[in-house]
């Protein structure tokens, strides 16, 4: 059972937002709309995400993906469609229950931090917790431990302005923490901090997640940030989501021309592991190979093509590629690694989000894979 | 094109209010009033001083060390100025118009920060308040609520109300978008979004936007000086319409000061008030390093630790004084304190009148009050019958249209003068020419030009649109039109420069007084009769009053007396009207028995009244019981006594040199022995009034078993073995010395020395509780009529011989006050007279030594005819 899932959710900005619905639904342009003055911000997405999974929705500014975010916590009311937590419909709940749910169950991290001016960094990350109503001392407690798990033990007296902006997000970060809350909703967070920084915040953010196990929805238009968090990625375009996936998927099987264009400048070596290229067929005579000769190299299904480069320099043999358990699954050799990063990927119709909502789309993309 | 008129269904809605919603008028009348009053009993009833010792504490603990400094320094130059009541009126409306706008504007700035249909709907009405000129909601705010507080307070509401909405909403408004999501995404409330996030974040607009509240406030409650709000804004408007310039700059630097102080307090409040603004000021402290000291600013606590220590010194002597705040009841006393409002028009001869009034109702014990308004007001007051009474109506031209809309509500108190005339004048130097007719002709002596008043003013249009026309002056002479004050100006600088100049004037005038004038005759009659002017009172006035109203009706200036009069204030300006009038009646003895005359007979008039008396007394008890007694006395006996306190050299001096007349309090032959050998050739011994004296310790009465110094020997234990003395520096204390001795005491008493007053207080508290005590005492004092003392014999004659107290006058006293000397050589007053005359001085409090002593004298029919008396 997913723990959160959002159902042909759609967002129209503008007078008449219940006709423009069904007018989109009976499947008219959305540029249609717009020249009469009413936005569509989001149309018809649904998705599930799994406990303790992180989901990326990744898409360029305007793509609508802030716009599915705030509708997850009911910051914005969705004009159709209903969001799932736990089962409960949260588009049903009046607005006092569903202020509860947000105290409680769902916090946020925001893409300019959001961090109160007028209150200490303690004050800040407390903040959820002053709303709960949980009293002063434990507050501060809770407060604090989550700072410490963000990396800021030392600063709860500190005031925001006097961090840097990668601290600043730590604070965001621990804000949210300290919460409890178990969904997580992220809206570029990382994207107002220098890159250095924000492969810092990343690495954290995996690590914290393999204690935490928190449920993440990752808002981000950087597909390589999408690609490290992802354990799915869903893909927004012009507030349709046109493919979801692994980054895997993504990569090697982009939905749509539009996706392919994007993941065109992604270091593919550094995404696409040995299992997705090796060549499952040979395992057999892989393992055979393994077992007799027992000195050819392995490496395992979640190796990164880049870690394959060194080993191939000075071998012409054929690597195997082993499970976590060590059972050989399969082999590469250099050909099929060379082959994987010099293929354009295959727009595959079939990995593309419900098909049926975007008709003119899969004919476009048919003729694009008959092409390739 | 046809004509449109808004303005006279205005008027008529105006008048549909007034006679359906006076309930609700009084409403806010009570409020506004009543929040004022409140707030001027604080600021108005403290010692000035202490009031701006916590002005100053504030600015401290606001500002830092040097603005509290500078603060302190301003409210005692206001002080100095002697504008310091109204100055904490003006801060009381500021504060009491502030306060409604503040609770009023910053909800509806919120509101309107949240809701874009009520920010769409309150701009235009903020945009009216701001720009509608004040004036056109000050009047009909007096035809509501009539003149003084409310309506000022109204207008003032209104006119600083756009800048706390406005902020307020833009504050808000101005809180990142973001801050506000996140508060939301964390399930906060709308109401705590509002408290936590939005309106900590605001405040530092919003606190901007109270300054600016504060700071037209405090311009509009200038404004409202002209519908009658009391304080600051009534001296300047009195100053500008009265060309006082000198007072004009006092009461501007004084609204200058207060308008700085109220800036700068209330933009540093954000400092205190906001998180963001303590935040900043931290940071810049920290910035600061080692110049921190400069910028110390006490802490919250400390600074209300000062306030309310001040607070309570200011409170307590407040407390004190109300006891002692009876008034003196005299048989001159008609009013009995009672309150009387008048008001008056800015005209020379309604100021006069006015103040000449007030100062005679305030002899005859009212308490008048003053206020200066335009027609307008005036008259809409008296009909409300806010206003009593009123001296300067032109009827039947001038103010015929008052009269005729007001006139029901009113009742005429007599014609005072008249008839008024409008005239053209000319210096006297200016020969041949007498009458109007004289003028044709003579147009290139005069330039051409005759100087004119306001182009506004009746005269002028009848001048212009009749006279010259009737005597052909048209087209030979132009009028040229300014001001009353500048057509003055211009009339003083010819005649010091002995130009030819015709004026525009009118009787009654204080030029004819100042200047030598002709007034040019008009055989043709184009100037018109003239009018009367009347004294008008509120509906009622003369049944509530029917002694004023009696004085008022019998009253009549000749046209020298009132022009000398006004010629007087003219001279004294600026706010010295009435010391003007006393210095006027002073040049006419009678004057205000005449004009106000006491029910039940005349005062009994001395031969010499109306003679000045030089009184001295150095502060001995006595000396100001017997001093303020034949103040009070030869007050009534027409004299004018003036009273001055000195050391005993000085005033010694004083007399020998002829500057006092007498004193009341020489002790001879021993105490004032010195001064009396010095100067007792040119002094006069009037004869002793009282004696012997005697010096004493004295018990209490319910110390029984001792009733003479022997008595006390072996009994130190009852006394605690102690004496309690007065200063050591005391003659008494010396002998005290030797007395002990005498009696065999000296081993066994202690003598402690301290000072009389403490002495006094150590008698009070052993007599509450029935202690036995010893003090050291003297007679006469009043300590034998407020407590149960007896003087412990003397048989032995260690004290010596008493003094005698003399009255001592100058040389030559008898000759110039031959009476007065008459009365002085028989005075003679009793211990127990002279005991209770000083224990009511004592308790009626410093500074009411007069009204203390005429309670007592009130108190002792009689005693007055039997000090002074006059057949």
């Amino acid at each position: 059972m997913s723990r959160l899932r959002a159902e042909h959710l759609y967002k129209v900005f503008g007078r008449r937002a219940d006709q423009a619905v069904a007018r989109l639904e009976a499947g008219t342009d959305r540029e249609e709309l717009r020249a009469q003055g009413t936005t569509a911000a989001v149309i018809d997405s649904s998705f599930e995400v799994e406990e303790g999974q992180i989901f990326v929705v990744m898409g360029l500014s305007g793509s609508g993906k802030s716009t599915l975010l705030r509708m997850l916590n009911g910051l914005l009311e969705p004009t159709a469609g209903r969001v799932l937590f736990d089962g409960e419909d949260l588009t049903a709940l009046p607005a006092r229950e569903l202020r509860e749910v947000r105290a409680h169950k769902i916090s946020m991290v925001f893409q300019h931090f959001a961090l109160f001016p007028h209150r200490s960094v303690l004050e800040n990350a407390a903040y959820g917790l002053e709303v709960q109503g949980v009293p002063r001392e434990e507050r501060d407690k809770r407060a604090t431990e989550a700072l410490e798990l963000a990396g800021l033990k030392g600063w709860e007296a500190s005031w925001p302005d006097e961090l840097s902006g990668g601290m600043q997000q730590r604070v965001g970060l621990a804000r949210a923490l300290a919460t409890d809350a178990d969904l997580l909703l992220m809206d570029e967070s990382f994207s107002a901090l220098d890159p250095l920084i924000r492969r810092d915040m990343q690495d954290q953010l995996l690590q914290l997640q393999k204690t935490l196990k928190k449920t993440i929805v990752f808002i981000t238009h950087d597909l390589n940030e999408a690609m490290r968090l992802g354990d799915r990625i869903a893909v927004m375009r012009d507030g349709r989501i046109v493919q979801i996936g692994t980054a895997e998927d993504i990569l090697v099987r982009p939905a749509t021309d539009y996706v392919a264009s994007f993941i065109q400048d992604v270091d593919r070596s550094r995404v696409l592991t040995a299992g997705s290229i090796m060549d499952e067929d040979k395992a057999d005579a892989a393992a055979a190979q393994g077992r007799g000769l027992g000195k050819a190299p392995t490496v395992t299904t979640e190796t990164p093509l880049a870690e394959l480069f060194t080993p191939f320099s000075t071998s012409e043999d054929a690597m195997i590629v082993t499970d976590d358990a060590g059972t050989p699954v399969g082999v590469v050799d250099r050909e099929r690694l060379l082959a994987a990063l010099a293929e354009e990927p295959r727009v595959d119709a079939a990995a593309a989000v419900p098909a049926g909502v975007a008709t003119e789309k899969t004919s476009k993309d048919a003729g694009v894979r008959a092409r390739a | 094109m046809p004509e449109f008129h808004p303005g006279n269904w205005v008027e008529d809605a105006v008048d549909w209010l007034q006679t359906h919603l006076g309930w609700l008028f009084d409403f806010i009348n009570t409020v506004l009033t009543g929040l004022y009053d409140g707030i001027n009993a604080v600021l108005g009833g403290g010692e000035p001083l202490l009031l701006a010792g916590i002005f100053a504490v504030i600015a401290f603990w606001l500002r830092g060390l040097a603005a509290g400094v500078i603060a302190f320094v301003g409210f005692v130059l206001i002080d100095l100025f002697q504008l310091w009541d109204e100055a904490m009126q003006t801060l009381s409306l500021v504060l009491a118009a502030a306060v409604i706008t503040i609770v009023i504007a910053v909800p509806t700035g919120i509101w309107a920060a949240r809701k874009k249909s009520v920010s769409a709907a309150v701009r235009p009405v903020l945009d009216v308040m701001q720009t509608m000129p004040a004036f056109v909601y000050l009047i009909p705010g007096v035809m509501f609520f009539s003149v003084g507080t409310t309506p000022g307070l109204l207008a003032t509401i209104i006119f600083s109300m756009p800048p706390g909405v406005r902020m307020t909403e833009l504050g808000i408004r101005q809180v990142d978008g973001e801050l506000v999501e996140a508060a939301e995404a964390f399930g906060t409330s709308p109401k705590h979004t509002l408290t936590r996030v939005q309106f900590p974040l605001a405040l530092p607009t919003i606190m901007a936007g109270v300054n600016q509240v504060i700071m037209l406030a405090l311009s509009m409650v200038v404004i409202a000086g002209m519908a009658g709000a009391p304080g600051l804004g009534e001296r300047v408007y009195a100053a500008v319409t009265q060309v006082q310039i000198g007072l004009g700059v006092e009461s501007g630097v004084a609204v200058v000061i207060l308008a700085m102080y109220l800036d700068r307090m209330t933009g540093a409040l954000n400092v205190r008030v906001s998180p963001l603004g303590r935040r900043a000021a931290a940071k810049a402290t920290a910035m600061m390093g080692r110049m921190r000291f400069v910028r110390y600013k006490p802490g919250s606590a400390v600074a209300l630790c000062g306030v309310v220590v001040l607070a309570l010194v200011a409170g307590g002597m407040n407390f004190a004084d109300s006891g002692s705040k009876e008034q003196a009841s005299g048989s001159t006393n008609v009013g009995k304190g009672k309150q009387l409002n008048m008001g008056y028009i800015p005209w020379d001869e309604g100021i006069a009148t006015s103040y000449l009034w007030k100062e005679v109702l305030e002899q005859r014990g009212f308490k008048p009050n003053l206020k200066q308004l335009d027609a307008g007001p005036l008259y809409t007051s008296l009909a409300q019958g806010e206003t009593d009474f009123q001296t300067d109506a032109w009827l039947p031209t001038t103010h015929q249209q008052y009269w005729d809309k007001y006139g029901s509500k009113m009742e005429k108190l007599g014609s005072w003068y008249g008839p008024t005339s409008l005239e053209l004048s000319v210096p006297s130097y200016v020969k041949g020419v007498k009458s109007l007719a004289d003028l044709k002709g003579k147009g290139k002596k005069f330039d051409g030009k005759i100087i004119g008043i306001e182009s506004s003013a009746g005269e002028m249009k009848i001048l212009k649109e009749k006279v010259l026309k009737d005597y052909g002056l048209e087209g030979e002479y132009k009028v040229v039109s300014s001001s009353t004050s500048s057509m003055l100006s211009e009339l003083k600088r010819s005649i010091q420069k002995k130009e030819p100049v015709v004026v525009t004037l009118w009787s009654p005038h204080w030029a004819y007084n100042a200047y030598d004038l002709t007034k040019l005759d008009d055989p043709k009659g184009s100037f018109g009769k003239g009018e009367k002017l009347y004294n008008v009172g509120r509906k009622g006035f003369a049944k509530d009053n029917p002694v004023v109203a009696s004085w008022l009706k019998n009253f009549h200036l000749k046209e020298k007396q009132l022009t000398s009069l006004e010629d007087k204030i003219q001279g004294a300006g600026k706010g010295q009207e009435q010391k003007a009038v006393k210095e006027w009646l002073k040049d006419h003895p009678g004057f205000v028995d005449k004009m106000a005359p006491a029910p039940g007979g005349e005062k009994k008039q001395g031969k010499d009244a109306g003679k000045a008396v030089q009184m001295g007394y150095f502060p001995w008890d006595e000396a100001i019981a017997t001093t303020y007694l034949w103040q009070n006395i030869l007050e009534d006996r027409g004299y004018k006594p003036n009273v001055k306190q000195l050391d005993p050299g000085p005033l010694y001096t004083a007399l020998a040199q002829g500057q006092m007349d007498f004193q009341t309090d020489a002790w001879l032959p021993t105490t004032h022995e010195q001064y009396w050998r010095k100067y007792k050739d040119r002094l006069t011994d009037v004869g002793s009034w009282h004696g012997p004296t005697s010096l004493e310790l004295s018990v209490p009465d319910y110390v029984k078993g001792v009733d003479s110094l022997e008595d006390l020997k072996g009994k130190s234990d009852m006394f605690g073995g102690k004496i309690t003395g007065i200063e050591s520096s005391a003659g008494e204390m010396k002998i005290l010395k030797k007395v002990l001795k005498d009696y065999g005491l000296d081993k066994e008493y202690k003598v402690v020395s301290s000072s009389t007053s403490s002495m006094i207080s150590e008698v009070d508290r052993s007599v509450k509780q029935k202690k036995p005590v010893v003090a050291t005492t003297w007679s006469p004092h009043w300590v034998y009529s407020k407590y149960p003392m007896k003087k412990l014999d003397d048989p032995k004659g260690s004290w010596g011989k008493g003094d005698h107290i003399h009255v001592t006058a100058k040389k030559g006293f008898e000759k110039d006050f031959p009476e007065l000397y008459g009365w002085l050589k028989d005075f003679h007053m009793s211990e127990d007279d002279l005991g209770s005359l000083e224990a009511t001085i004592q308790s009626g409090g410093k500074g009411k030594e007069k009204e203390s002593a005429r309670k007592w004298l009130d108190s002792h029919p009689g005693m007055e005819d039997k000090l002074a008396p006059v057949k």
